[in-house]
Formats: structure tokens, C-alpha cells, sequence
């Protein structure tokens, strides 16, 4: 398997797993143009080899592209787990906030009714 | 212990007066709306927005999502509660969660209380026409809709909306992708005034898209066989603040929006009951 094929294949993979995340709403459509970006570069560098080549010979870094390479899939095993647990946070922490305000618009109905009944209990008591 | 007693009978009579008009309400089946107004750092447009409602019939209650706001939004619509005609209800959410997350909590709050029939979101910065609410209501009751649109970009009302060239690309693309996809015609994807029956808002509270909901929460509901329809309204340009979608962002805004609506083609489909 040449380096070609092999980054065919890792963008192809990036692209099924990023479609796979946000269908299972996993991954928020927001990281997915992100990483939608990325397999779509490595799959145009894997059609079209030349434009690695070209510069890799304008750069005079013919072998340790093959280091970054691999470098780069590390990094993007590690950012896309980031960004899927950044989008189960954000879920969580809208749903939270969603529900404190909440509560505490009902806490402060309930304030506000039981200071009308003390106000009601003291008229009663002084008139009594 | 006469003291308890007494403080049971007063909560017991208050308790009691509460109930009646909810008691009623239901008795006569007296259908209560709920317009949710999302805001963020709206404070200077609130009041005036608010008023326009006023002219609206019972029956109606007005919903201030403030999605932590850095002005005053929030103290603004607690002083405009005591001014309201109709019941205002403000809820604060303690950090700035984004539109979609706003709108969602008014359907939150809906569920939480139960005993309303339509939600209908409505801008907090005056670019909404009040008076084109109830047709909005009366129509979604009439054609048994899910969910009503108010467009645009109907003709009928001879709209002087205007927009940046970008935008109303935008919108056309959202409109013709999602009449595509859907086989459903759409003219106003975008708008942020709808209102939505009780399987739409149910189904809201569960789902509901984050940041720039409206066309995907319409392409949602169209592709789940709920019923969609559309009004011609007209809209005034923003009376203060700043849209949400700024011209540099459209760009990004079509393109997130564009794979969200092509991937929730791959989800499966949910029923709801007819």
C-alpha cells in the first residue's frame, strides 16, 4: 500500500465517521465542516499525489512528510475525541441551564405566593 | 395550634382562588397561547415590543426568554410584568446559551405548565408585525397545522423587507433545498416567527438545533409528515440591536445549515400520531 492510497483511505474513513457521529448527533454539524474539511483535503492530496510531491520537493521535506503524516492522524484521533465530548458538554450544560432557569422562575412564584400569605396571615392576626 | 389552623384555611382559600380560572379554563376549554419572546441584550427594543402585544385578545400569554444578556434585558421585562396587560413570564438563563437553546426553553416551559395549545416564537427586537399573530394562530387552526411560517416573501402584503444581497440568496437556497428535499413549498426558511402546534413543540422539546434552528427545525418537521404551512407577513428592519447572522458569518451559517439538513435526511423518521 502506497502513502497515496493509504491517505484515500484515511479521508474516506474521516468522512464515514464524521457522517456517522453527527447522525447519531454525537458530533455537532459546527466541528463537522471542521473535520469535513480535513478528510476532504486528505482525500484530493490521495487523487492527486503530485500536489504533495510537488511540495514536498519545493520544501526539501521529501521524508519527514512521511513523520507528519502520521503525526497528523494522531492529532486527529485525539481532536475529533475533544470535539465529540465538547458537543456531549454543551448538551448537557444548555439542559442544565435550561433547567435552573426554570426552577427558578417557579422558585420565585412560589416566594412570591407564600409572601402574600404571610402578608394575608398578618392582616388576619392584627385584625383578630 | 389555632394558628396553624388559621394559616391552613388562608393557604387553602388562596389555593383555592387560584384555581378557579385554571378550573374554568379548562371547563370551557379556553385555548391559551404562549409567545415566546427570545432575547438577547434586547433591553431597549423589549418595551416597545411588548406594548405592540398588548393589542392582542385574551388569551394569550407572553413568554421573555433573557439568554444571559449582558444589559438589562432581564430587569427591563421584570418592570414591564407589572405594566403587561396580558400575563409576562420572564426566565432567565444564566449564561448565553444561543437562539436555539432559548426558543427550545419556551417550549420547555410550555411542557412544564401544561395547558397551553400553540407557541408562537416572536422576535424581541420589534422586527414582527403584532398584528399578524393571530392570523398566524387562526390559520395553523383552520389548516390544522403543525407549524406556520410567517414569510417574507409571500406576495400579499406588499413586503418592504429588505436584506443584504447574500442573504436573501440564503434564504432561497434553504428554500429551494428544503421544497427539494421535502417536496414542500417553502418561501421563508429563515423566519423567526412561527408558531407551532402542540406535536411540533412537543416533539421541540426533545430536539432542536443549537445555533440558526429555523430552516433545519422546518426541514425537520416537514420530513416527519408534519403539517406545514405558510402566511404572508410583513416585517419592519431591526428597531435596535444586532442580528444574530452578521453578513461575514453567512457564508458559514449556509454551509453548516446546508450539511445539518442533507445528514438529518440519514436519521430515521419518527411517527406521530394523526
Amino acid at each position: 500500500m502506497n502513502a497515496e492510497r493509504l491517505m484515500m483511505l484515511g479521508g474516506m474513513a474521516a468522512f464515514c465517521l464524521t457522517f456517522y457521529w453527527v447522525r447519531g448527533r454525537q458530533l455537532r454539524e459546527k466541528y463537522a465542516v471542521a473535520w469535513m474539511s480535513v478528510a476532504t483535503v486528505l482525500l484530493l492530496l490521495g487523487l492527486f499525489p503530485q500536489l504533495i510531491k510537488g511540495f514536498a520537493e519545493n520544501s526539501g521535506l521529501a521524508y519527514p512528510s512521511a513523520v507528519l503524516f502520521l503525526a497528523l492522524g494522531a492529532i486527529y484521533l485525539f481532536s475529533m475525541s475533544v470535539s465529540l465530548s465538547l458537543t456531549r458538554t454543551r448538551r448537557t450544560s444548555v439542559r442544565l441551564m435550561q433547567d435552573l432557569a426554570l426552577t427558578r422562575y417557579e422558585v420565585e412564584g412560589l416566594q412570591q405566593r407564600l409572601s402574600r400569605l404571610e402578608h394575608q396571615f398578618n392582616t388576619s392576626n392584627t385584625q383578630a | 395550634m389555632r394558628r396553624q389552623g388559621r394559616i391552613q384555611l388562608i393557604a387553602r382559600k388562596a389555593t383555592q382562588q387560584r384555581a378557579t380560572p385554571l378550573a374554568l379554563r379548562w371547563k370551557f376549554s379556553v385555548a391559551t397561547h404562549l409567545i415566546v419572546l427570545p432575547a438577547y441584550n434586547e433591553a431597549e427594543a423589549l418595551p416597545s415590543t411588548v406594548r405592540t402585544l398588548q393589542q392582542l385578545p385574551d388569551g394569550y400569554e407572553l413568554l421573555v426568554v433573557d439568554d444571559g444578556s449582558q444589559d438589562h434585558t432581564a430587569l427591563v421585562a421584570r418592570e414591564l410584568r407589572t405594566q403587561s396587560r396580558l400575563p409576562l413570564h420572564v426566565v432567565s438563563l444564566p449564561a448565553n446559551c444561543g437562539i436555539g437553546a432559548a426558543v427550545q426553553t419556551g417550549y420547555l416551559f410550555a411542557a412544564r405548565k401544561n395547558g397551553y395549545q400553540y407557541v408562537i416564537q416572536f422576535d424581541a427586537d420589534g422586527q414582527h408585525g403584532a398584528d399578524y399573530l393571530t392570523r398566524l394562530v387562526q390559520t395553523c387552526e383552520d389548516q390544522q397545522l403543525d407549524l406556520c411560517i410567517g414569510s417574507r416573501f409571500l406576495s400579499g402584503v406588499g413586503n418592504e423587507f429588505r436584506s443584504t444581497f447574500l442573504r436573501r440568496i440564503g434564504i432561497r437556497f434553504f428554500a429551494g433545498l428544503i421544497s427539494l428535499l421535502t417536496g414542500q413549498r417553502v418561501t421563508d426558511p429563515t423566519s423567526g416567527f412561527r408558531c407551532a402546534g402542540p406535536r411540533a413543540w412537543r416533539a421541540f422539546v426533545e430536539r432542536y438545533p443549537d445555533d440558526y434552528p429555523e430552516p433545519e427545525s422546518l426541514f425537520w418537521c416537514a420530513r416527519n409528515d408534519l403539517r406545514i404551512g405558510e402566511i404572508p407577513v410583513r416585517m419592519q428592519e431591526r428597531s435596535t440591536g444586532v442580528s444574530s447572522i452578521r453578513s461575514l458569518r453567512t457564508a458559514y451559517y449556509m454551509i453548516k445549515v446546508t450539511l445539518a439538513i442533507l445528514i438529518d435526511r440519514f436519521r430515521p423518521l419518527e411517527r406521530f400520531e394523526t
